[in-house]
Protein backbone atom coordinates (compact mmCIF):
# COMPACT_ATOMS: atom_id res chain seq x y z
CA UNK A 1 0.00 0.00 0.00
CA UNK A 2 2.90 2.33 0.68
CA UNK A 3 4.17 1.89 -2.80
CA UNK A 4 0.80 2.70 -4.20
CA UNK A 5 0.62 5.96 -2.25
CA UNK A 6 4.02 7.08 -3.51
CA UNK A 7 3.11 6.34 -7.03
CA UNK A 8 0.07 8.47 -6.72
CA UNK A 9 2.09 11.34 -5.30
CA UNK A 10 4.56 11.18 -8.17
CA UNK A 11 1.80 11.50 -10.69
CA UNK A 12 0.42 14.52 -8.97
CA UNK A 13 3.86 16.15 -8.73
CA UNK A 14 4.58 15.62 -12.36
CA UNK A 15 1.32 17.16 -13.43
CA UNK A 16 1.86 20.19 -11.25
CA UNK A 17 5.25 20.84 -12.81
CA UNK A 18 3.91 21.11 -16.44
CA UNK A 19 2.77 24.81 -16.49
CA UNK A 20 6.21 26.03 -15.58
CA UNK A 21 7.57 24.57 -18.84
CA UNK A 22 4.93 26.10 -21.36
CA UNK A 23 5.63 28.98 -23.97
CA UNK A 24 3.39 32.03 -24.76
CA UNK A 25 1.48 31.69 -27.99
CA UNK A 26 0.26 34.64 -30.12
CA UNK A 27 -2.56 34.36 -32.56
CA UNK A 28 -2.99 37.00 -35.32
CA UNK A 29 -6.09 38.23 -37.08
CA UNK A 30 -5.19 40.38 -40.04
CA UNK A 31 -7.78 42.99 -41.01
CA UNK A 32 -7.80 44.07 -44.62
CA UNK A 33 -10.01 46.55 -46.44
CA UNK A 34 -9.97 48.72 -49.50
CA UNK A 35 -11.47 51.93 -50.83
CA UNK A 36 -12.19 51.87 -54.49
CA UNK A 37 -11.30 54.78 -56.69
CA UNK A 38 -14.42 56.84 -57.05
CA UNK A 39 -15.75 60.18 -58.12
CA UNK A 40 -19.10 61.63 -57.27
CA UNK A 41 -21.07 64.80 -57.76
CA UNK A 42 -22.93 65.95 -54.71
CA UNK A 43 -24.49 68.83 -56.65
CA UNK A 44 -24.88 67.28 -60.09
CA UNK A 45 -26.98 69.74 -62.06
CA UNK A 46 -27.83 73.36 -62.60
CA UNK A 47 -29.39 75.52 -65.27
CA UNK A 48 -28.31 78.62 -67.15
CA UNK A 49 -31.28 80.44 -68.61
CA UNK A 50 -29.75 83.08 -70.84
CA UNK A 51 -33.04 84.69 -71.86
CA UNK A 52 -33.21 86.60 -75.14
CA UNK A 53 -30.19 85.61 -77.23
CA UNK A 54 -30.44 88.12 -80.06
CA UNK A 55 -29.38 91.71 -80.20
CA UNK A 56 -32.21 94.18 -79.95
CA UNK A 57 -32.53 97.65 -81.40
CA UNK A 58 -32.49 98.63 -85.05
CA UNK A 59 -28.81 98.60 -85.95
CA UNK A 60 -27.07 96.47 -88.51
CA UNK A 61 -26.54 93.72 -85.96
CA UNK A 62 -30.15 93.57 -84.74
CA UNK A 63 -31.43 90.02 -84.70
CA UNK A 64 -27.96 88.47 -84.54
CA UNK A 65 -26.44 86.72 -81.53
CA UNK A 66 -25.75 88.85 -78.49
CA UNK A 67 -22.59 87.14 -77.18
CA UNK A 68 -22.92 88.79 -73.80
CA UNK A 69 -25.93 86.62 -73.06
CA UNK A 70 -23.80 83.47 -72.82
CA UNK A 71 -20.20 84.59 -72.40
CA UNK A 72 -19.23 84.77 -68.74
CA UNK A 73 -22.19 82.77 -67.54
CA UNK A 74 -21.14 80.28 -64.87
CA UNK A 75 -22.59 77.77 -62.47
CA UNK A 76 -20.90 75.93 -59.64
CA UNK A 77 -21.42 72.22 -59.18
CA UNK A 78 -19.91 70.23 -56.34
CA UNK A 79 -18.22 66.88 -56.24
CA UNK A 80 -15.20 64.87 -55.26
CA UNK A 81 -12.73 62.26 -56.34
CA UNK A 82 -10.81 60.11 -53.89
CA UNK A 83 -8.00 59.00 -56.17
CA UNK A 84 -4.89 60.94 -57.02
CA UNK A 85 -5.08 60.10 -60.70
CA UNK A 86 -8.70 61.13 -61.28
CA UNK A 87 -9.45 63.09 -64.44
CA UNK A 88 -12.08 65.56 -65.53
CA UNK A 89 -13.53 66.23 -68.96
CA UNK A 90 -16.24 68.53 -70.23
CA UNK A 91 -18.52 68.34 -73.23
CA UNK A 92 -20.24 71.45 -74.56
CA UNK A 93 -23.39 70.64 -76.49
CA UNK A 94 -24.53 73.47 -78.75
CA UNK A 95 -27.74 75.37 -78.26
CA UNK A 96 -30.23 74.36 -80.92
CA UNK A 97 -33.54 75.92 -81.81
CA UNK A 98 -36.08 73.37 -80.64
CA UNK A 99 -39.09 75.06 -82.21
CA UNK A 100 -37.69 75.61 -85.69
CA UNK A 101 -36.15 72.33 -86.68
CA UNK A 102 -35.65 72.60 -90.43
CA UNK A 103 -32.66 73.99 -92.26
CA UNK A 104 -32.80 77.77 -92.02
CA UNK A 105 -32.73 79.94 -95.13
CA UNK A 106 -29.56 81.72 -96.17
CA UNK A 107 -28.71 84.50 -93.77
CA UNK A 108 -30.13 82.72 -90.72
CA UNK A 109 -28.76 80.42 -88.03
CA UNK A 110 -30.61 78.12 -85.65
CA UNK A 111 -27.54 77.01 -83.71
CA UNK A 112 -25.40 78.79 -81.13
CA UNK A 113 -21.95 77.45 -80.34
CA UNK A 114 -19.81 78.21 -77.31
CA UNK A 115 -16.86 77.01 -75.27
CA UNK A 116 -17.37 75.46 -71.84
CA UNK A 117 -14.66 75.36 -69.21
CA UNK A 118 -14.90 73.26 -66.05
CA UNK A 119 -12.57 74.18 -63.21
CA UNK A 120 -11.89 71.95 -60.22
CA UNK A 121 -8.88 71.67 -57.98
CA UNK A 122 -7.10 74.33 -60.11
CA UNK A 123 -7.48 72.16 -63.21
CA UNK A 124 -9.31 73.43 -66.29
CA UNK A 125 -11.05 71.18 -68.80
CA UNK A 126 -12.45 72.84 -71.91
CA UNK A 127 -14.52 71.91 -74.92
CA UNK A 128 -16.11 73.72 -77.83
CA UNK A 129 -19.53 72.79 -79.08
CA UNK A 130 -18.39 73.30 -82.67
CA UNK A 131 -17.14 69.71 -82.68
CA UNK A 132 -19.08 66.81 -81.23
CA UNK A 133 -17.88 64.92 -78.19
CA UNK A 134 -15.99 65.81 -75.06
CA UNK A 135 -12.74 67.71 -74.89
CA UNK A 136 -9.46 66.33 -73.62
CA UNK A 137 -9.55 64.98 -70.07
CA UNK A 138 -7.24 66.70 -67.63
CA UNK A 139 -5.84 65.38 -64.32
CA UNK A 140 -7.87 66.65 -61.42
CA UNK A 141 -6.54 64.38 -58.67
CA UNK A 142 -7.80 64.08 -55.16
CA UNK A 143 -10.26 66.83 -54.36
CA UNK A 144 -13.58 67.72 -52.88
CA UNK A 145 -15.41 70.90 -53.54
CA UNK A 146 -16.48 73.18 -56.35
CA UNK A 147 -16.60 72.30 -60.02
CA UNK A 148 -17.17 75.63 -61.71
CA UNK A 149 -18.58 75.65 -65.24
CA UNK A 150 -18.04 78.81 -67.30
CA UNK A 151 -19.21 79.65 -70.83
CA UNK A 152 -17.27 81.77 -73.33
CA UNK A 153 -16.71 82.44 -77.01
CA UNK A 154 -20.32 82.13 -78.13
CA UNK A 155 -21.05 82.44 -81.83
CA UNK A 156 -23.45 81.32 -84.52
CA UNK A 157 -22.24 79.33 -87.53
CA UNK A 158 -22.61 82.09 -90.14
CA UNK A 159 -22.92 85.10 -87.84
CA UNK A 160 -26.39 85.34 -89.33
CA UNK A 161 -29.77 86.28 -87.97
CA UNK A 162 -31.07 83.89 -85.35
CA UNK A 163 -34.32 82.13 -86.15
CA UNK A 164 -36.94 82.89 -83.53
CA UNK A 165 -37.74 80.18 -81.02
CA UNK A 166 -36.55 78.36 -77.93
CA UNK A 167 -32.91 77.26 -77.79
CA UNK A 168 -31.53 74.49 -75.62
CA UNK A 169 -28.11 72.93 -75.01
CA UNK A 170 -26.11 71.53 -72.12
CA UNK A 171 -22.67 71.14 -70.62
CA UNK A 172 -21.68 67.69 -69.39
CA UNK A 173 -18.88 67.39 -66.85
CA UNK A 174 -17.40 63.96 -66.25
CA UNK A 175 -15.17 62.99 -63.35
CA UNK A 176 -13.35 59.72 -63.94
CA UNK A 177 -11.48 57.93 -61.14
CA UNK A 178 -8.10 56.32 -61.60
CA UNK A 179 -8.47 52.70 -62.53
CA UNK A 180 -5.57 50.34 -62.04
CA UNK A 181 -5.54 47.60 -64.65
CA UNK A 182 -6.47 44.26 -63.17
CA UNK A 183 -3.50 41.90 -62.86
CA UNK B 1 -5.15 19.71 -53.60
CA UNK B 2 -8.57 20.60 -54.97
CA UNK B 3 -9.44 22.48 -51.86
CA UNK B 4 -6.23 24.50 -52.09
CA UNK B 5 -6.85 25.38 -55.69
CA UNK B 6 -10.31 26.73 -54.87
CA UNK B 7 -8.90 28.92 -52.16
CA UNK B 8 -6.41 30.49 -54.56
CA UNK B 9 -9.13 31.24 -57.09
CA UNK B 10 -11.12 33.09 -54.50
CA UNK B 11 -8.12 35.17 -53.58
CA UNK B 12 -7.62 36.22 -57.19
CA UNK B 13 -11.27 36.98 -57.74
CA UNK B 14 -11.64 39.36 -54.84
CA UNK B 15 -9.28 42.01 -56.21
CA UNK B 16 -11.23 41.78 -59.45
CA UNK B 17 -14.37 42.91 -57.69
CA UNK B 18 -12.52 45.85 -56.23
CA UNK B 19 -11.45 47.03 -59.69
CA UNK B 20 -14.99 46.85 -60.98
CA UNK B 21 -16.05 49.28 -58.27
CA UNK B 22 -13.19 51.58 -59.23
CA UNK B 23 -14.86 52.47 -62.52
CA UNK B 24 -17.39 54.78 -60.83
CA UNK B 25 -17.55 57.77 -63.13
CA UNK B 26 -19.59 60.75 -62.11
CA UNK B 27 -21.35 62.97 -64.60
CA UNK B 28 -23.03 66.29 -63.99
CA UNK B 29 -24.84 68.59 -66.34
CA UNK B 30 -25.51 72.28 -66.67
CA UNK B 31 -28.47 72.95 -68.89
CA UNK B 32 -28.16 76.01 -71.10
CA UNK B 33 -31.25 77.59 -72.56
CA UNK B 34 -32.30 80.80 -74.21
CA UNK B 35 -34.90 82.27 -76.49
CA UNK B 36 -34.99 84.41 -79.56
CA UNK B 37 -38.09 86.53 -79.88
CA UNK B 38 -39.90 86.97 -83.18
CA UNK B 39 -38.49 90.01 -84.89
CA UNK B 40 -38.95 91.89 -88.15
CA UNK B 41 -36.84 94.75 -89.36
CA UNK B 42 -37.15 97.02 -92.37
CA UNK B 43 -34.11 98.60 -93.95
CA UNK B 44 -33.79 102.34 -94.34
CA UNK B 45 -35.74 103.47 -97.46
CA UNK B 46 -33.35 104.49 -100.19
CA UNK B 47 -33.88 106.95 -101.76
CA UNK B 48 -36.35 108.82 -99.62
CA UNK B 49 -38.25 111.01 -99.86
CA UNK B 50 -39.38 110.59 -103.45
CA UNK B 51 -39.88 113.71 -105.50
CA UNK B 52 -41.78 113.08 -108.74
CA UNK B 53 -41.32 116.67 -109.88
CA UNK B 54 -43.74 118.43 -112.19
CA UNK B 55 -46.86 116.32 -112.47
CA UNK B 56 -48.90 118.33 -114.99
CA UNK B 57 -48.27 118.86 -118.66
CA UNK B 58 -47.27 122.42 -119.36
CA UNK B 59 -47.91 122.24 -123.09
CA UNK B 60 -49.59 120.16 -125.74
CA UNK B 61 -52.99 118.62 -125.98
CA UNK B 62 -53.02 117.63 -122.32
CA UNK B 63 -51.77 120.87 -120.92
CA UNK B 64 -52.78 121.22 -117.30
CA UNK B 65 -53.61 117.52 -117.03
CA UNK B 66 -51.43 114.88 -115.47
CA UNK B 67 -48.27 114.04 -117.35
CA UNK B 68 -46.68 110.69 -117.77
CA UNK B 69 -44.72 110.18 -114.57
CA UNK B 70 -42.02 107.57 -114.62
CA UNK B 71 -42.23 104.85 -111.98
CA UNK B 72 -40.07 105.33 -108.93
CA UNK B 73 -38.46 102.54 -106.95
CA UNK B 74 -37.40 102.78 -103.32
CA UNK B 75 -35.33 99.99 -101.79
CA UNK B 76 -35.47 98.84 -98.17
CA UNK B 77 -32.21 96.88 -97.90
CA UNK B 78 -31.64 94.04 -95.47
CA UNK B 79 -35.23 93.74 -94.36
CA UNK B 80 -35.95 90.54 -92.47
CA UNK B 81 -38.24 88.47 -90.30
CA UNK B 82 -36.66 85.74 -88.21
CA UNK B 83 -39.70 83.46 -88.18
CA UNK B 84 -42.01 81.68 -90.57
CA UNK B 85 -45.35 83.18 -91.45
CA UNK B 86 -44.84 86.87 -92.13
CA UNK B 87 -46.47 89.27 -94.55
CA UNK B 88 -46.20 92.80 -95.83
CA UNK B 89 -48.93 95.33 -95.50
CA UNK B 90 -48.59 98.42 -97.67
CA UNK B 91 -50.64 101.51 -96.96
CA UNK B 92 -50.54 104.28 -99.55
CA UNK B 93 -51.91 107.77 -99.31
CA UNK B 94 -52.52 109.62 -102.57
CA UNK B 95 -50.60 112.75 -103.38
CA UNK B 96 -52.90 115.53 -102.23
CA UNK B 97 -52.42 119.23 -102.60
CA UNK B 98 -51.27 120.93 -99.45
CA UNK B 99 -53.78 123.71 -100.24
CA UNK B 100 -56.85 122.97 -98.19
CA UNK B 101 -59.12 125.00 -100.41
CA UNK B 102 -61.99 123.27 -102.15
CA UNK B 103 -61.45 122.51 -105.81
CA UNK B 104 -63.52 123.97 -108.59
CA UNK B 105 -65.43 121.64 -110.93
CA UNK B 106 -63.19 120.12 -113.57
CA UNK B 107 -60.16 120.32 -111.32
CA UNK B 108 -58.49 117.76 -109.07
CA UNK B 109 -56.18 118.28 -106.15
CA UNK B 110 -55.14 114.63 -105.82
CA UNK B 111 -52.96 112.23 -107.76
CA UNK B 112 -53.49 108.54 -107.31
CA UNK B 113 -50.85 105.89 -107.82
CA UNK B 114 -50.06 102.25 -107.32
CA UNK B 115 -47.59 101.14 -104.65
CA UNK B 116 -46.17 97.65 -105.05
CA UNK B 117 -43.80 95.94 -102.60
CA UNK B 118 -41.90 93.04 -104.10
CA UNK B 119 -39.24 90.48 -103.19
CA UNK B 120 -40.79 89.15 -100.04
CA UNK B 121 -43.34 86.43 -100.73
CA UNK B 122 -44.41 84.60 -103.86
CA UNK B 123 -46.51 87.58 -104.89
CA UNK B 124 -46.29 91.27 -104.23
CA UNK B 125 -48.22 93.48 -101.85
CA UNK B 126 -49.98 95.94 -104.11
CA UNK B 127 -52.39 98.77 -103.48
CA UNK B 128 -53.77 101.57 -105.65
CA UNK B 129 -55.11 104.74 -104.09
CA UNK B 130 -58.53 106.05 -105.08
CA UNK B 131 -58.69 109.60 -103.79
CA UNK B 132 -61.50 111.80 -105.04
CA UNK B 133 -60.90 114.97 -107.03
CA UNK B 134 -61.25 116.95 -103.83
CA UNK B 135 -58.67 114.83 -102.06
CA UNK B 136 -61.10 112.72 -100.07
CA UNK B 137 -60.48 109.10 -99.10
CA UNK B 138 -56.84 109.23 -100.09
CA UNK B 139 -55.64 106.18 -98.20
CA UNK B 140 -55.79 102.53 -99.21
CA UNK B 141 -54.18 99.43 -97.80
CA UNK B 142 -53.44 95.86 -98.81
CA UNK B 143 -51.61 92.85 -97.42
CA UNK B 144 -49.45 90.62 -99.55
CA UNK B 145 -49.09 86.85 -99.48
CA UNK B 146 -47.53 84.98 -96.63
CA UNK B 147 -43.82 84.29 -96.55
CA UNK B 148 -43.60 80.74 -95.16
CA UNK B 149 -40.01 80.87 -93.90
CA UNK B 150 -37.63 83.24 -92.16
CA UNK B 151 -36.30 85.60 -94.78
CA UNK B 152 -33.88 88.42 -95.29
CA UNK B 153 -34.16 90.46 -98.48
CA UNK B 154 -33.96 93.86 -100.08
CA UNK B 155 -37.55 95.01 -100.52
CA UNK B 156 -38.45 97.09 -103.53
CA UNK B 157 -41.28 99.58 -103.30
CA UNK B 158 -42.33 100.71 -106.76
CA UNK B 159 -44.60 103.71 -107.25
CA UNK B 160 -46.30 103.79 -110.64
CA UNK B 161 -49.52 104.37 -112.55
CA UNK B 162 -49.90 108.01 -111.51
CA UNK B 163 -53.36 109.30 -112.45
CA UNK B 164 -55.64 112.20 -111.62
CA UNK B 165 -59.24 111.53 -110.57
CA UNK B 166 -61.37 111.69 -113.72
CA UNK B 167 -58.28 112.99 -115.49
CA UNK B 168 -59.26 116.46 -114.32
CA UNK B 169 -56.98 119.46 -114.52
CA UNK B 170 -54.58 119.53 -111.60
CA UNK B 171 -54.67 122.50 -109.30
CA UNK B 172 -51.37 124.24 -108.83
CA UNK B 173 -49.38 123.79 -105.68
CA UNK B 174 -47.29 121.33 -103.74
CA UNK B 175 -48.58 117.81 -103.29
CA UNK B 176 -47.54 115.22 -100.78
CA UNK B 177 -48.35 111.60 -100.17
CA UNK B 178 -47.12 108.75 -98.04
CA UNK B 179 -46.34 105.07 -98.36
CA UNK B 180 -46.12 102.99 -95.19
CA UNK B 181 -44.70 99.47 -95.38
CA UNK B 182 -45.27 97.15 -92.46
CA UNK B 183 -43.63 93.77 -92.09
CA UNK B 184 -44.83 91.39 -89.41
CA UNK B 185 -46.58 88.17 -88.47
CA UNK B 186 -49.57 87.18 -90.54
CA UNK B 187 -51.77 86.74 -87.49
CA UNK B 188 -51.56 90.44 -86.71
CA UNK B 189 -52.18 91.54 -90.24
CA UNK B 190 -48.61 92.49 -90.91
CA UNK B 191 -48.35 94.81 -87.95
Amino acid sequence: MKTSILAAAAVIAATAALPAAAQNATGTVTINGSVADRCQFTLPSDVINAGELSLQGSGATAGKLDPSKLDGQSRTLQGWCNGTAATMSVEAQRLVNTTFTTTPPAGFDRVVNYTATATANSANATDTSVTDGAGTAVPVGLFTGDVKVTLSGSSSPTSGLLVAGDYSGQVLVTLTPSVTPAP
Amino acid sequence: MKRLALTLLAAVALPGIAHAQATDTATADVGVSGTVARLCMLGTPTPAPVDVGQMANTSGARVGRIAVIAPRTVTLPGSFCNFAGSAITVTATALVSNDASAVEPGFAKAVNYTAEVTNWAAGSATVTTAATAGGGSPTASATGPTQPAPKVADLDVTLSNFTAPSDFLLTAGAYSGLVVVKLGPVASGGE
